[in-house]
């Protein structure tokens, strides 16, 4: 039975939507799975042909678009009451995107910019349009918080495969094969020295041999690259433990944890696709869509579910993943000591920017675009949002850098070359500040 | 009794918006309205940016055309900075701007319109769509997706990203082509400019299918704005050329805008309505995008491209006014872009790295850029201070320029429709697919 369907677009410049054709081929697999109810883009749907679905007919809605106008924040409440799952699908929803700029400004300062004081405006006494449209937000405000949204995938726009692999999951087509012996079976370290013994987090029991053992080799755990497999070692009731509290761990281990997940639900990252752990439940109780985690040992499935859950409530299990990671350029051979603006010469494709001298945003924006922007020589500028939300991102910037790069300035000296700190830290995520939403 | 007839939203559209035609009692057209229902004030939020961060904001107008939404803000603060960029960067945008006309010439093409023209207008809505087109034509449908394919993986080469591109930068660009992504893309381009024949012969096959539409209905005589290099069609610089009904055309410097162009501020819809100044409003609705591109154009910059603008024109006149014929010059700009495409391929200054001017400096002043992106003109007039900050900008998209002509157009079709009954008599052809 194909799986219902509906997309929905709020303010927003069709972006997501082409990155989802973009990925052109690789739909031709997905397309005949979907049965899609609504999507104006490409399909002729009206309105009322989904004000007329029950509710909860849908399965998955993906909603897509910054809350600018009264239209926006109807369709989107309309959206929550007719799907089960809600996607926030692309930075438009996650956080506001380059919109939410606006919320530096009264509404009405920023309404009169364009529809009376642009410069090639002839009427004599122009005004707002007021007839047959909607009427717009004082303030942008992320989707979440006007709806309950179960699953997150960020970026300007998101990568294809990131929208495909959401959409495979969703859908339980797996990418990997799956081997009936888990790793343990051939791990050099079986007999002696076990990380898991040891009392660390390996994701060997639950994962499928087939590998070159290069991990265990180099004394480093099982992250579960071959995907999970069809019976489990007996050291997998330790690793379910383990994961029952994650807190306690070591940043290294969290960090395996997080590759782990990333590769048993085959996404390429984890940051380019978060999930809230309820979501398996909601969709194994509905039993109407197989998951990756339909037919895998109950182990296994206990033990994802132990991270998500943790994903859930630890924002700060993005921060261990960002653009730097991804980031084939060198540490250490520069030194920032002053900040350059990005027209003044041209940073050398080999160094890192900000120890160039650039403001490059990779320290502290989520993972999961593979540096798109770094490998044609642009400094990031955050468009996945930022690993940590909800503090003064000027002054975490600074801190992130100054401690982790080579930069010869200090705290003060860095932001006071920042002539426009907002368009620089928050150029995607203004909407999450409630500084800037007064009453709103 | 006065009858609303109301279409919500505009699907296969990139942008918001629904249809208004009200009928009076005694069946006439009262009123045609396109009412835009969304914007996002791009004119505010960039002030107090900087201003070579402008164009890193502004591809998010548009993802379906963010790269001109990337390259004209970028050529604005040059013009007001006094900045000139080397040949090799010239030329990089030049390819990077014709991969994304391809990609999304097609994508309209193939996506948006041929649902129509394949399974015919009156098909079920449910299939009316490419998604269906795909599963019915596979072989069409696959040379489609490999082109637009192509176009996008060429725009992310060159622009970093397909969908908001981040390549470059006041002074130029800020990575050449590398050598063996160049020799990938030109491996593949002959057989690209085989299928963009193929799409043409589509194309000319629907024309003469359609001809009765094309030739009978919304045809709508009104201004035409374009852009052209001397007479030559050209989507990267440029003058702004005016084509009036009768077909005389008046070449305006872009910096002289004001004197050609105005905005009115309808009380109907958040995307203005533009119009020729001289003549004033609603006399001097104009349109944009392909069409006025081929009607302001002497000559188009390519061979294969040219002789297929004769060809239009000697079919449908040097200045047309057929609402329909749209397609058909979106075809003509295909084939200029693929070929100009292999041209910047086979030059050897897209892997030169003296791509970027080193010397920048901001100043106090103000800027203009103009390209013509794939659905019309756009203008970008920025106002920087003396450290390059952003202080105001003056905005002029495609939807503004179509969207008083789009009107025109939708109340020409509903008077012909309603009150002249003249679909009737209409010959359509069997659809293609059903």
């Amino acid at each position: 039975m194909p799986v219902k369907v509906a997309f929905w677009q709020n303010s927003d410049c069709w972006g997501c939507h082409q990155s989802l054709l973009n990925a052109h081929l690789g739909l031709v697999p997905i397309l005949p799975e979907l049965e899609i109810v609504y999507w104006p883009a490409v399909i002729d749907y009206k309105y009322e042909s989904l004000e007329a679905r029950q509710d909860g007919e849908i399965l998955v809605g993906f909603v897509e678009g910054s809350l600018r106008t009264k239209e926006d924040i109807e369709g989107t409440k309309l959206m929550r009451q007719k799907c089960q799952l809600i996607i926030n699908f692309g930075s438009c929803s996650c956080y506001g995107n380059v919109h939410g700029l606006a919320n530096e400004w009264d509404i009405q300062e920023v309404i009169n910019r364009k529809f009376v004081q642009a410069e090639s405006i002839t009427d004599e006494s122009p005004k707002e349009p007021y007839e047959h449209v909607p009427g717009f937000e004082s303030k942008i405000i992320p989707v979440a918080e006007l709806i309950k949204v179960d699953v997150s995938i960020p970026g300007c726009p998101p990568k294809p495969e990131a929208i495909i692999s959401a959409v495979q999951f969703l859908l339980g087509q797996k990418g990997f094969p799956q081997n009936e012996k888990p790793f343990c079976t051939d791990c050099p370290l079986n007999e002696s020295g076990c990380i898991l013994d040891a009392g660390k987090v390996c994701f060997g029991p639950v994962t499928s041999v087939g590998c070159s053992l290069k991990c265990p080799s180099k004394g480093d755990p099982c992250v579960g690259c071959f995907g999970p497999s069809k019976t489990v070692a007996n050291r997998a009731e330790k690793l379910k433990t383990l994961t029952r509290n994650l807190s306690s761990v070591s940043s290294g281990e969290k960090k395996s944890a997080y590759e782990f997940l990333s590769l048993f639900l085959s996404v390429p990252l984890m940051a380019g696709f978060e999930l809230s752990a309820d979501i398996l439940k909601q969709i194994k109780l509905k039993g109407e869509a197989q998951t990756p985690i339909g037919g895998l040992p109950s182990v296994t499935t206990d033990i994802a579910t132990n991270l998500l859950g943790y994903l859930r409530e630890h924002r700060d299990f993005h921060e261990i993943s960002n653009v730097c990671d991804t980031c084939p350029r060198i540490r250490g051979r520069m030194k920032m000591d002053k900040v350059k603006r990005d027209y003044q010469g041209l940073p050398n494709q080999e160094d890192c920017f900000i120890e160039q001298g650039y403001i490059c945003m990779g320290p502290v924006t989520k993972a999961g675009c593979g540096g798109l922007c770094i490998r044609v020589n642009a400094p990031c500028t955050g468009c996945y949002g930022q690993t940590i939300p909800g503090v003064n991102q000027a002054e975490r910037y600074a801190d992130t850098v100054i401690k982790g790069f080579n930069v010869g300035l200090s705290k003060d000296q860095l932001l006071a070359q920042v002539k426009d700190p907002i368009g620089t830290f928050e150029k995607f995520t203004l909407a999450e500040n409630k500084k800037f939403r007064g009453g709103a | 009794m006065v009858k609303e007839i109301e279409v919500e939203p505009v699907t296969r559209l990139e942008g918001h918006g629904g249809l208004r035609i009200v009928l009076g009692d005694d069946g006439k057209v009262k009123d045609a309205q396109f009412n835009i229902t969304s914007t996002r004030f791009f004119e505010k939020f960039v002030e107090g940016r900087y201003c070579e961060h402008v164009p890193r904001i502004t591809p998010r107008i548009c993802g379906i055309c963010p790269i001109p939404h990337h390259l004209t803000p970028t050529k604005a603060v040059e013009d007001a900075w006094g900045v000139e960029i080397p040949t090799p960067a010239l030329k990089l945008r030049k390819l990077l701007i014709n991969a994304k006309q391809y990609s999304s010439h097609l994508l309209h093409f193939y996506a948006l319109a041929a649902p129509d023209f394949l399974l015919g207008p009156m098909a079920d809505p449910a299939l009316r769509n490419v998604v269906h087109v795909i599963n019915k034509m596979p072989e069409v449908g696959v040379m489609a997706l490999k082109m637009m394919d192509f176009g996008q993986k060429l725009c992310a080469e060159i622009g970093g990203k397909s969908v908001h591109p981040i390549s470059a930068i006041v002074g130029g660009m800020k990575k050449p082509m590398d050598e063996d992504a160049r020799d990938r893309f030109l491996k593949q381009v002959d057989e690209q400019i085989e299928f963009t024949k193929k799409t043409v012969d589509i194309g000319l096959k629907v024309v003469e299918d359609y001809w009765d539409v094309i030739a009978n209905v919304g045809v709508v005589p009104t201004y035409y704005l374009g852009m052209t290099k001397n007479g030559v069609h050209d989507i990267y610089e440029g003058d702004i050329r005016i084509v009036t009904p009768d077909g005389k055309k008046i070449d305006y410097d872009v910096h002289k805008y004001l004197d050609a162009l105005g905005e009115h501020i309808p009380a109907h819809s958040y995307a203005t309505h533009m119009y020729y100044k001289p003549a004033g409003y609603p006399e001097g609705i104009y349109r944009a995008n392909c069409l006025a591109m081929t009607n302001a154009a002497d000559k188009m910059a390519t061979p294969l491209a040219d002789a297929a603008l004769k060809a239009m024109k000697e079919k449908i006149g040097e200045v047309s006014h057929h609402t329909f014929a749209y397609h058909w010059a979106r075809l003509i700009e295909t084939v200029e872009s693929i070929e100009l495409i292999k041209e910047l391929l086979e030059d050897p200054d897209i892997c030169n790295p003296d791509c970027k001017t080193l010397d920048v400096e901001p100043r106090e002043g103000q800027g203009i850029g103009v390209t013509e992106a794939p659905r019309g003109l756009l203008l970008y007039h920025i106002w920087s201070d003396a450290e390059g900050i952003c202080k105001k900008l003056n905005l002029l998209v495609a939807t503004n320029h179509n969207i008083a002509g789009i009107e025109k157009s939708l109340m020409h079709t509903a008077k012909q429709v309603f009150e002249d009954k003249a679909l009737e008599g209409l010959k359509l052809p069997e659809p293609w697919i059903k």
